[in-house]
């Protein structure tokens, strides 16, 4: 049930009021978060393209930070899990209880019920908490005692995790790391920034200063905008290449799902829309190929062994990748275009 | 053991293949049997010593003895035990035999024939290079270093003939060679196990080895060229198989080209009896100086071997020409001797082993000691040197007879060397013996017959020059060309050789100059139309005595002599009949009259007819065209890349008023901006011709292009690498990226703006950084086109060998060898 109907989502917004709402949302984000203007225009992008975030980094440097200020700057539910060991997936999912008054068992809904859910700490829960989130992040419904609830529009989950401390913890499945759209490092501030940290956080907290600068409404209607995002024939042969090129690259064990190319465009729709314009370029999946792949694909133990981090990897096949045209071909490319010899399916490398 | 077994043949084989050159220098081919037959037991007796397990030196020494026994079988010298055990004579008669050869090497030409002492020596080195190649290939294991006593082999020709040494032998020497190596590469293989094919595809189930397959193959090659070779014919290895046994090889049309082939400077001493003269070209060969004042021919070949078709030049054999013998004295009256002196410059056209002299050279001069005279013959001939570009002088001794001392002449007795040296045979034709009894009738010297004879090939009997033989009806060259008369020189001298020997006095055909029609006091230049070739007679106690029977007219520099005058003479001439002195006037009178009478017969004329201002009046012309020409491919790529330009550019950008419609009101409220498609798509291509242009701009200038970056991410590079201090072009730049990328990827390309302007703004602020030499190859010589050109080259080509690829795949799916395969591993 992603594919809400226009009501649902919303009506269009033109291009100035897109503009203005979404320069709000960030600039109101950057109160908090100082000098990762990146970081947290990529952040508002994933939110506009019906995905999840996946903040990944190591303690102190602002996920939780990032992840609540983004939910207090929209005027919509939000709620907080903390992640441990003996976590439910009956305290993320909801559950019914017997009612004595009514003599009934009522559902009590856990915590994924809100628009955004920020999930801290997501690697210390057991995985079976963690796959509670499964169905409710992609199918944006939660099955309980038999029982189907629709969550709200918009919805995101914003999970943190820190790679550094792996003891206790249960890393997250592949199956689980899918369904994040990206996953972004938030990285150390700069100089400055860490001096203008100092001055503005002293005293307060900053976050209890924000106020919310968009709603539920508008946020739906800037959906509703992404989605109108043009994308040329040319963009998506890029998209098709680009994750194809994860699946046959030799250092890769597992290369990007189809799930991948559906959320790598979505973003990137969201990203160019940000960015004020109307279509996609090559340059926006460029950007997001490492935050939206490098996350879901595994390399092989060769590539670990020589340390290459999949990041590095999806970056380097981004420099290797020859840009598609529109137009049959380029002058310079001058390589038999191959008529009917197109690639079987692809049949994933048994690991 | 099996393998050193067969490398052995091999090895045999091989060194038989190597002694292919030797069929350059033999004259037959006799000495491929002996040398089989010694290779063969040097072979056998290794073989044998293998089995018994001998020693390497056991080995060497029984190959030597084989060898030896071989040598003893083939060359006895009547004292050996069972004709095959050697003794002290046999090896005495060995020494003699090898002395032999160094006379007889000295003493023939090239084509040698078959003498004893040469074959022996032919046998002894071919048997120790099989001894040798053995040793290495098969005891020491080391097939590579064989090649150099094969090699030693191929010297032998290279050393005998300076300037032309056959190349077919060599190939098939060098087939031998390659068959034993790749013998060797496969039996060491084969210590290894079983052998694979050599890609590991498809095991033929013919050839287990393509390797092994391949050396067959060699080896079957060379074999079958060896054999095949001396049946045939070929231009560089004389005396092939067919023309020794007599059979009707070459054609009269074949033969009869007397040095009138295409190269003028090997002249081909054969008197056909019938063939075509076809001479386009004139080529000064000799200038001689002489003071004999009215000289008779120049004299430099002899065919003395009649066949049915002609006379054949045999191999010379004398002493150095240093040491010449004294002409012999010849006194008696109505004989005449006197001594000129004579200097001969050969032109570097000239290229034959033998050197022309007037007959009979005294005392030589600068020539070195590989040239020789044949005594018999009169000739000088060299088999390592030639003519070309040679300077000499010489004396010599003119004889000349009175008629009345020919006529003293006795017959010949039976028993002179000459008429054993078979000077006077004839093949057996009818027609000519009767002819010939019938001239002669009631002669009774030896002079007057061959006067008859001479006579005979007058005018009055119907007999005149031309530059073709007719073809007749009876089969024999010699009938058709007294039925026909008409010929040249050649025919004529043959003939009356051929008369005259069939009146049993010898004769041969002589080869030369005339005295030509070129002549400034002393010295005559001579040119290949100044060839001749006419009869010598042998008359007892004189010697050789000439005769010209071919008509006069038909030669430019015609002599005549006392003796043999001028039988078409007219009649009012009176000399020649009564003719008792030397000729008067020897060489310009009938040439002229000749020139005149038969206008297209002669040849003098030709070579006066191009003139020098016709020549020299059009040659800058030609050269200013080749210029331009030049200039004008060297533009072609300039030319090429302004027209692209032009083409680009030439579009007026979309109009700056471009239809711009306002849909109205989105779904949502928002306003749209959407212009017209014709327009639209107008801007598109401009924007991509834009940015082509840009993209051929920067190949231009050396700028690098990456196909991986977005129009974008160009732009920046360059606003930030190349343009950085031209701010005008910054602004261009962008533009032009903004303009490619939306006429890509958006909805709306972007109309109106100036694009042309931009470009110029780019490449102006691109060739202001580049360096001058950047510059000028941009401007002459666009690596963009070029480039594109290189690509589309290498495109076609690798189209091409991919559908050669796949025509050959599926002809190769009929291959009878597969089908077999294939039928078999079913």
């Amino acid at each position: 049930m992603t594919q809400q109907t226009w009501d649902e989502v919303g009506g269009l917004l033109p291009h100035d009021e897109f503009r203005a709402a979404s320069e709000a949302i960030v600039a109101n984000i950057e109160q908090v978060i100082e000098g990762k203007t990146a970081t947290v225009r990529l952040a508002l992008a994933v939110l506009l393209a019906e995905g999840h975030l996946l903040i990944e980094d190591v303690p102190g440097v602002g996920k939780t930070k990032l992840a609540k200020a983004l939910a207090r700057s929209i005027d919509c539910s939000v709620r907080r899990i903390q992640f441990t060991p003996d976590l439910l997936p009956s305290d993320v999912t909801g559950v019914s209880v017997y009612n004595q008054e009514t003599h009934d068992f009522e559902f009590r809904p856990g915590a994924v019920f809100a628009n955004l859910v920020v999930g801290d700490e997501i690697n210390r829960a057991s995985p079976k908490t963690q796959s509670a989130l499964l169905e409710c992040m992609e199918e944006r419904q939660v099955t309980v005692d038999g029982v189907t609830y629709q969550l709200q529009t918009p919805f995101m989950v914003i999970a943190t995790q820190n790679p550094i401390e792996m003891e206790g913890t249960y890393p997250l499945p592949e199956a689980q790391r899918d369904r994040f759209t990206a996953r972004i490092a938030m990285g150390y501030p700069d100089a400055g920034a860490e001096l203008a940290m100092l001055d503005g956080h002293g005293a307060t907290d900053p976050l209890d200063g924000l106020h919310p600068v968009s709603d539920a409404a508008t946020v739906r209607q800037l959906i509703a905008t992404v989605r109108q995002v043009h994308v040329a024939d040319a963009v998506k042969q890029y998209a098709i290449d680009l994750v194809t090129a994860t699946r046959e690259a030799p250092d890769l064990r597992l290369g990007a799902s189809p799930r991948a190319t559906l959320q790598l465009l979505r973003t990137a729709r969201a990203v160019a829309a940000l960015e004020g314009r109307d279509y996609v370029l090559p340059d926006d999946l460029q950007v997001l190929a490492v935050p939206v792949l490098a996350h879901r694909i595994i390399p092989t133990a060769d590539a670990q062994l020589a340390r290459r981090t999949t990041d590095a990897i999806v970056s380097e096949l981004v420099h290797r990748l020859p840009l598609p045209h529109d137009r049959k071909r380029s002058p310079y490319d001058t390589r038999p275009a191959a008529p009917g010899q197109g690639r079987g399916p692809y049949e994933p490398r048994r690991p | 053991m099996t393998g050193r077994r067969h490398l052995g043949l091999v090895a045999a084989g091989a060194t038989l293949l190597a002694a292919a050159p030797l069929s350059a220098i033999f004259e037959r081919w006799t000495w491929l049997i002996d040398a089989a037959i010694a290779v063969a037991v040097v072979a056998g007796a290794a073989a044998l010593a293998r089995a018994l397990r001998a020693p390497l030196w056991a080995q060497v020494l029984g190959m030597l003895a084989g060898l030896a026994l071989a040598l003893t079988w083939l060359f006895p010298s009547g004292s050996e035990l069972l004709a095959i055990v050697p003794t002290p004579t046999t090896f005495a008669h060995f020494g003699e035999l090898l002395g032999g050869s160094v006379q007889d090497m000295r003493s023939y030409g090239v084509e040698v024939p078959d003498t004893d002492p040469l074959l022996f020596i032919t046998t002894l080195g071919v048997g120790s290079v099989a001894v040798v190649v053995d040793l290495l290939a098969v005891g020491l294991r080391r097939p590579a270093l064989a090649g150099l006593p094969m090699l030693a082999i191929y010297s032998v020709p290279v050393a005998v003939y300076v300037d032309s040494v056959p190349p077919v032998p060599f190939v098939i020497g060098a087939a031998g060679y390659l068959w034993l190596l790749v013998a060797d590469n496969v039996d060491r293989v084969r210590r290894f196990g079983r052998r694979f094919t050599g890609d590991g595809r498809d095991v033929d189930v013919w050839e287990a080895s393509p390797l092994a397959a391949a050396g067959r193959r060699l080896a079957v090659l060379g074999v079958a060229v060896a054999v095949l070779l001396p049946l045939v014919p070929v231009p560089g290895m004389n005396g092939s198989l067919l023309d020794n046994l007599g059979g009707g090889g070459g054609g009269g049309n074949g033969n009869g080209r007397a040095g009138q082939g295409g190269n003028p400077g090997r002249i081909d001493l054969f008197a056909a009896l019938s063939g075509r003269l076809n001479e386009s070209e004139v080529v000064d060969l000799v200038k001689v100086t002489t003071n004999e004042p009215s000289p008779f021919y120049l004299r430099f070949g002899v065919a003395d071997e009649l066949r049915s078709d002609g006379f054949r030049v045999t191999n010379p054999s004398g002493k150095p020409v240093r040491d010449l013998p004294d002409p012999a004295e010849r006194v008696g009256p109505g004989i005449e001797q006197r001594r000129y002196q004579a200097t001969v410059e050969t032109s570097r056209d000239l290229a034959m082993p033998l050197l022309p002299f007037y007959s009979e050279p005294a005392n030589v001069e600068d020539l070195n000691a590989n040239w020789y005279y044949d005594n018999d013959r009169q000739i000088v001939f060299s088999n390592r040197e030639n003519s070309r570009g040679k300077r000499y002088s010489f004396e010599y001794v003119r004889s000349t007879y009175t008629p009345a001392a020919l006529r003293n002449s006795r017959k010949l007795p039976a028993d002179h060397p000459l008429k054993r040296r078979q000077q006077t045979a004839t093949p057996p034709v009818p027609e000519v013996t009767e002819l010939v009894t019938r001239l002669i009738r009631g002669k009774t010297t030896e002079y007057d017959k061959v006067r008859a004879i001479y006579d005979y090939f007058s005018a009055d009997n119907g007999f005149s020059y031309r530059l073709s033989t007719e073809t007749g009806t009876s089969g024999q060259d010699i009938v058709d060309f007294l039925t026909n008369k008409v010929g040249f020189c050649q025919q004529y001298a043959a003939a009356m050789a051929w008369l005259v020997r069939a009146a049993n006095i010898p004769a041969r055909v002589a080869f030369g100059f005339t005295n030509g029609s070129n002549r400034n006091g002393d010295t005559y230049t001579l040119t290949n139309r100044n060839l001749h070739a006419w009869t010598e007679v042998y008359f007892d106690e004189i010697g050789w005595v000439p005769f010209d029977a071919t008509p006069a007219y038909g030669v430019a520099g015609s002599t005549r002599s006392a003796w043999a005058p001028d039988t078409d003479a007219p009649d009012p001439i009176t000399e020649s009949p009564g003719g008792v002195d030397p000729p008067v006037d020897p060489d310009a009178s009938p040439g002229a009259v000749g020139s005149d009478k038969a206008d297209e017969d002669t040849d003098t004329g030709l070579s006066i007819g191009s003139d020098t201002p016709t020549e020299q009046a059009p040659v800058w012309p030609w050269w200013a065209a080749g210029a331009l020409a030049l200039l004008l491919l060297l533009a072609v790529p300039a030319l090429r890349r302004v027209a692209l330009r032009r083409r680009r550019g030439g579009r007026a950008p979309a109009s700056a008023a471009a239809t711009v419609e306002d849909v109205g009101v989105g779904p949502a409220g928002g306003t749209r901006m959407v212009v017209v498609g014709g327009d639209a798509d107008r801007a598109r291509a401009d924007a991509h011709a834009a940015w082509d242009e840009l993209l051929d701009t920067l190949v231009d200038y050396r700028v690098r292009i990456d196909r991986t970056e977005t129009p974008r991410a160009t732009a920046d590079r360059l606003v930030q690498d190349a343009l950085s201090s031209h701010a005008e072009a910054v602004t261009a730049m962008r533009l032009l990226g903004r303009a490619e990328e939306r006429a890509r990827y958006a909805r709306d390309p972007l109309t109106g703006e100036p694009l042309a302007p931009a470009l110029r703004a780019v490449r102006g602020a691109l060739a202001a950084d580049a360096d001058r030499r950047t510059r000028l190859l941009a401007a002459v010589l666009p690596p963009s086109v070029l480039l594109r050109w290189r690509i589309a080259m290498a495109d076609t080509s690798a189209r091409l060998v991919a559908v050669v690829g796949q025509a050959r795949h599926r002809l190769l799916r009929w291959n009878p060898r597969r089908v077999i395969a294939g039928r078999t591993a079913r």
